[in-house]
């Protein structure tokens, strides 16, 4: 969630120094130690720029990762200042002032750190696949040899359209109290998942999912701390997904819940679509113009020694 | 990642750790306004630990009054005045774990105050925060508050002034 | 094997119960609004007023004794999860051993208040 103030904060100029304290981490020596930076900044820098230019001009040890630089693909997800943010999406301006020209940056919390900024992410991936997050239907062949779309209302989509803008940056999972101790847990990425395919009205096999997510390490140990939803950088909603699906994953144990409606495929249309043939504008034309007769004639445009010099 | 990889990269775990995630709300610096479910999660945490030990210790101390003498005995031994104190904070702690309890079962049983799911819009802010738990939580603390005043009232003057 | 969502109904389900009874057994503390007919504080705590709450209301405090065992040290569980993971069966084993062993202690109490 990006804070009003922070967006107000993001139109400032940043303080003309900042320093940044990146915590490092090296595994030969498998010890973690805090560095300073002294960087000059710009208007709209952000601290994945910062980064890139103390690697390019100061210190090119420094390891982060990063791909899209424009909050998409999720990789540059770092604790900035305290708060699990994205690198690429956090001005410079937003999080220093010229009071307090300091930014922290570590690597993301609960989740194994290889070197400096980079972490592993292979356990909340696994997590992600534990939760079986496709389509399942009933008869497996609508999926794999797909003819025809199934049917899904506007309405039905915007129930799950929100879970479905997730990109997996591991900020709600560095976030959440319970995966600091548990590493078992399935975070709240992998339950929010677990609930989008189970509202999903495309899908069939709900049951399967109640039974991943109702386990010691599933859903139940959950306790609604929200910092989840807080950190989000796309206003994913975590923490609300999860107290749906424990609600649907008591109700199923008291027999009292089952999938209300799952849609159907498409199936061929029942009337073929209409032919238009292309036709030349023949309404509202300059006086003496032939649109067939110019679609023949090549394009040219004569440009003045002035307009070249420009 | 195969076995000789994982050898030669040693990662680091970089957890939290239980006690530091449930004693301090700020170890991820988000701001109270911001997060205040957070801030309830820990109270409630720490309020049910208090409650549930106090049981265990109810339950052995009262097992030991099958007579009068010995009863009288108890209380006098428990009637100083720091007990007086940690009776306060155990009504405090039970009041806040019932309240905060009554919202929690709302909202994780019945799934009720956590909005409807939307079109995300500026500026961003969730639908479980703008919900009616969010409404419920601040009148969790304030009712807190004032049965936290009365419980001291009663426990140290022993009357309610009503 | 019982599944985490049983536990965790029974939770939801003592809390309910534990609003109303729990309640019960603090209003006895209560002056003005107390059963027992206590003046202040204290006197609600004196010998003869918590027997008669025995002899009146033994069920309740029965009933009491194990939804908030239940719900006490289910929600203990819960903690000792997530700090020691690894040691699932040993702490489902402790929490019920304890659960049998303070259950029995307190029916004890409970029974010999009653026989006299």
């Amino acid at each position: 969630m990006l804070e009003a103030e922070e967006l107000e904060a993001a139109k400032r100029t940043p303080p003309k120094e900042v320093i940044l304290k990146v915590k490092r981490y090296n595994p030969e020596t498998g010890k973690q130690y805090i560095k300073e930076y002294k960087i000059l900044t710009y208007r709209g820098m952000t601290i994945l720029d910062a980064l890139n230019y103390i690697k390019e001009n100061i210190d090119p040890t420094l390891t982060t990762r990063y791909s899209c630089r424009m909050g998409v693909c999720g990789s540059c997800g770092m604790i900035i200042n305290g708060k699990p943010r994205l690198a690429c999406q956090t001005q410079v301006a937003a999080v220093a002032t010229e009071e307090n020209p300091v930014i922290t940056v570590e690597p993301l919390y609960n989740i194994p750190v290889i070197r400096d900024l980079v972490t592993d992410f292979t356990p909340f991936f696994e997590k992600h696949k534990m939760i079986m997050p496709y389509i399942m239907r009933k008869n497996p062949k609508e999926v794999d040899e797909a003819e025809y779309e199934f049917l899904m209302s506007p309405e039905e989509h915007l129930e799950i359209y929100e879970y479905s803008l997730c990109i997996m940056c591991g900020l709600c999972y560095s976030a959440c109290p319970v995966t600091a101790s548990d590493p078992e847990y399935l975070g709240p990425q992998a339950l929010a998942q677990a609930y989008r395919y189970i509202a999903d009205v495309r899908d069939e096999e709900p049951e399967k999912r109640i039974v991943v997510v109702d386990t010691e390490h599933g859903c139940h140990r959950c306790h609604f701390a929200g910092t989840c939803s807080a950190v989000c950088p796309k206003m994913v909603d975590p923490a609300a997904a999860i107290q749906r699906l424990r609600k649907i994953t008591l109700f199923y144990r008291l027999g009292l819940w089952r999938k209300k409606k799952t849609s159907r495929v498409a199936g061929p249309l029942e009337k073929p679509l209409r032919k238009i043939e292309a036709q030349y504008p023949t309404h509202n034309l300059v006086e003496g113009a032939d649109p067939e007769k110019q679609a023949k004639e090549p394009v040219s445009i004569d440009f003045t020694d002035e307009m070249l010099s420009e | 990642m195969n076995k000789t990889q994982k050898q030669r990269v040693k990662m680091l775990q970089n957890m939290i750790g239980f006690f530091r995630a449930s004693l301090n709300p700020w170890v991820i610096r988000v701001k109270f306004k911001e997060n205040p479910e957070r801030v309830a999660f820990i109270l409630h945490r720490v309020s049910g630990a208090i409650i549930a030990f106090y049981l265990l210790a109810h339950i052995i101390v009262t097992s030991y009054t099958d007579d009068p003498l010995a009863w009288e005995r108890i209380l006098n031994t428990l009637s100083s005045p720091w007990n007086k104190v940690g009776e306060w904070i155990l009504a405090t702690a039970i009041i806040y774990h019932g309240l905060n309890g009554i919202r929690l079962l709302l909202v994780e049983f019945f799934g009720v105050g956590i909005g409807r799911p939307e079109l995300p819009k500026p500026p961003y802010i969730p639908p479980s925060f703008k919900g009616g738990q969010r409404k419920a939580l601040y009148a969790v603390f304030i009712l807190s508050i004032i049965g936290s005043i009365l419980s001291a009232v009663l426990i140290f003057t022993g009357k309610l002034p009503i | 094997m019982v599944k985490e969502s049983t536990w965790s109904i029974i939770q939801y389900i003592t809390a309910i119960l534990l609003i109303l009874f729990l309640g019960f057994h603090l209003i006895e503390r209560i002056p003005g609004l107390s059963p027992l007919q206590a003046a202040t504080y204290e006197e609600s705590l004196e010998y003869e007023k918590v027997s008669r709450a025995y002899d009146s209301y033994g069920w309740v405090l029965a009933t009491l004794l194990v939804i908030g065992l239940f719900h006490g040290l289910n929600g203990l569980r819960g903690m000792l999860l997530e700090w020691k993971p690894e040691a699932r069966t040993v702490i489902n084993i402790v929490i019920l051993v304890v659960f049998i062993v303070f259950a029995f202690v307190g029916f004890t109490t409970i029974y010999n208040h009653l026989a006299g």
